[in-house]
């Protein structure tokens, strides 16, 4: 039986990249999984440093790449409205919740911890929780409509966590000379464990979405044989976890070995992101069976 | 209340874009713009060769997954079945052009909405309008022709079809033209498999 071409945007009856959410959704969504996945790897070191450039990351990052997004970015506050049904609705509220309790709780722990333990703990719980919903409910909203075949599998929100909880613990590398020898140990272990569970939880994925319909075979192959191979090997894979590990591996607590580890990591995430976006297709009207 | 619906019949349509060029015309819609689209599918292989034409647009559906996404509540259903955009509403998020499984939005950019078809840079007089109808940055797609069908009238695309190949109605009609057809001639949505219930329906 005759297969589906990649049709792009001619009129032929074939499969079509989706273009609607392009770079600018991707590198908000980066800075989501980021900011929120440093903060929460903060939380588990104690570092107040770490916090606020995570806040920083989400508060500044993620809302200036949606507002640049946004058709109409002026009426952005309207996002809000539709938490009922919306997960771009649900994350935009988790965003402020985070942004205003993780201020508020950062703020307290620079200053030595004057809010009475009570509120602190709420705080730290409900910036927590926020945080943790940043990480998730961008995968959600992906995966939320049938529409977009790779974008579906179970693993998608998922993605988004593991890896933002990478990158937050590998960032803490840099400042792992300030950390007793026990905790920097368990920094390191926790880095490279991190680093093979994002392999598994790729491959995972993409074979998950190759079996799961026509669509979501011909993303996998984009990503992995044809269009964006040599980015999704090179960068996201390569750079982003295989040299990581061999800095960690070889580096040990070596500062420049730290360096190149933390940009290893984040350039993979981030190409991930963006490669994610570039290969979701939309499947072709009508089977073929049927014309 | 009437259920709209259509049924396109591919044995009638010829791929002439009749419809797309009213459609254009009718929504006064800008450069690489498209509401309705026919898209051409060759099959078999030399001498044996045939093409068919399958006109696609917004299918309106029951349970709509773009008006789910939609954070802002522009996206919304009217009590006749039609799917519409109230653009007042409308933030440009384009998420639910990536939550349609038929890839039937399209955003408005200011740089489409203020190129012109003839050259030269400006506008004609007569493609100002579409600058008073549409909000630069909203996503949008096809309403069934709204406002033609609350005066009574058929959808531009379907006026326009010289071979009758695209059939509007009221699905909850059993007398008709698009009902019998579907129950006559077996008429199937496009991507069943993605539960949207769609109110547009192909027959072969």
């Amino acid at each position: 039986m005759k297969e589906f071409d990649i049709a792009g945007d001619t009129f032929r009856l074939g499969y079509r990249f989706q273009r609607h959410w392009d770079v600018s959704m991707a590198s908000a969504f980066f800075c989501g999984e980021l900011g929120a996945g440093l903060y929460l790897a903060s939380l588990a070191f104690n570092s107040v440093w770490g916090l606020a450039v995570g806040l920083a990351i989400v508060g500044i990052g993620k809302s200036f790449f949606h507002l640049t997004h946004m058709g109409v970015p002026r009426k952005s506050w309207r996002a809000i409205i539709r938490p009922d049904r919306s997960w771009v609705s649900r994350g935009l509220i988790a965003i402020i919740g985070f942004c205003g309790t993780g201020i508020l709780y950062t703020a307290d722990l620079a200053m030595g911890r004057m809010l009475p333990p009570t509120t602190s703990l709420l705080l730290l719980a409900v910036s927590a929780v926020c945080a943790a919903v940043i990480m998730v409910y961008q995968g959600l909203a992906m995966a939320s409509s049938s529409a977009i075949s790779l974008w579906t599998i179970g693993m998608m929100p998922f993605i988004g966590v593991i890896y933002g909880l990478t990158s937050g613990v590998i960032i803490m590398l840099a400042r792992a000379d300030y950390l007793d020898l026990e905790t920097a140990r368990i920094l390191y272990e926790t880095a490279v464990v991190a680093l093979i569970v994002d392999l598994l939880t790729i491959a995972a994925t993409l074979n998950s979405a190759f079996h799961s319909s026509s669509g979501g075979r011909v993303s996998v192959e984009q990503l992995t044989k044809y269009r964006y191979a040599k980015w999704f090997y090179g960068i996201t894979i390569g750079l982003g976890i295989l040299v990581p590990l061999l800095a960690l591996a070889v580096g040990g607590r070596n500062f420049y070995a730290d360096l190149v580890a933390i940009g290893g990591v984040l350039t993979g995430f981030y190409s991930l992101r963006v490669l994610v976006l570039k290969v979701g297709v939309y499947e072709p009207l009508l089977p073929l069976q049927f014309v | 209340m009437p259920r709209w619906g259509m049924v396109f019949d591919l044995k009638r349509c010829i791929g002439c874009n009749a419809c797309v060029v009213a459609c254009k015309t009718e929504n006064m819609l800008p450069e690489d713009t498209f509401f309705t689209r026919t898209f051409v599918a060759e099959l078999g292989a030399f001498p044996n060769v045939r093409r068919v034409y399958i006109p696609s647009l917004c299918n309106h559906c029951e349970d709509a997954p773009c008006e789910k996404a939609c954070p802002s509540g522009a996206t919304y259903t009217r009590s006749d079945g039609i799917v519409m955009v109230d653009q007042d509403k409308c933030i440009g998020c384009s998420a639910c052009a990536v939550a349609c499984p038929y890839d039937n939005r399209t955003q408005l950019t200011e740089e489409k909405l203020e190129h012109s078809y003839y050259g030269g840079g400006e506008l004609a007089s007569f493609e100002e309008p579409r600058l008073e109808r549409w909000i630069a940055g909203t996503v949008t797609k096809c309403d069934f022709c709204s406002r033609r069908i609350d005066k009574g009238l058929q959808p531009a695309c379907v006026g326009a079809c010289p071979t009758e190949a695209r059939i509007f109605g009221d699905l909850d009609d059993p007398e008709s033209a698009p009902n019998k057809l579907i129950h006559q001639r077996n008429g199937k949505p496009p991507l069943p498999e993605k539960n949207t219930r769609p109110k547009v329906f192909y027959v072969d």
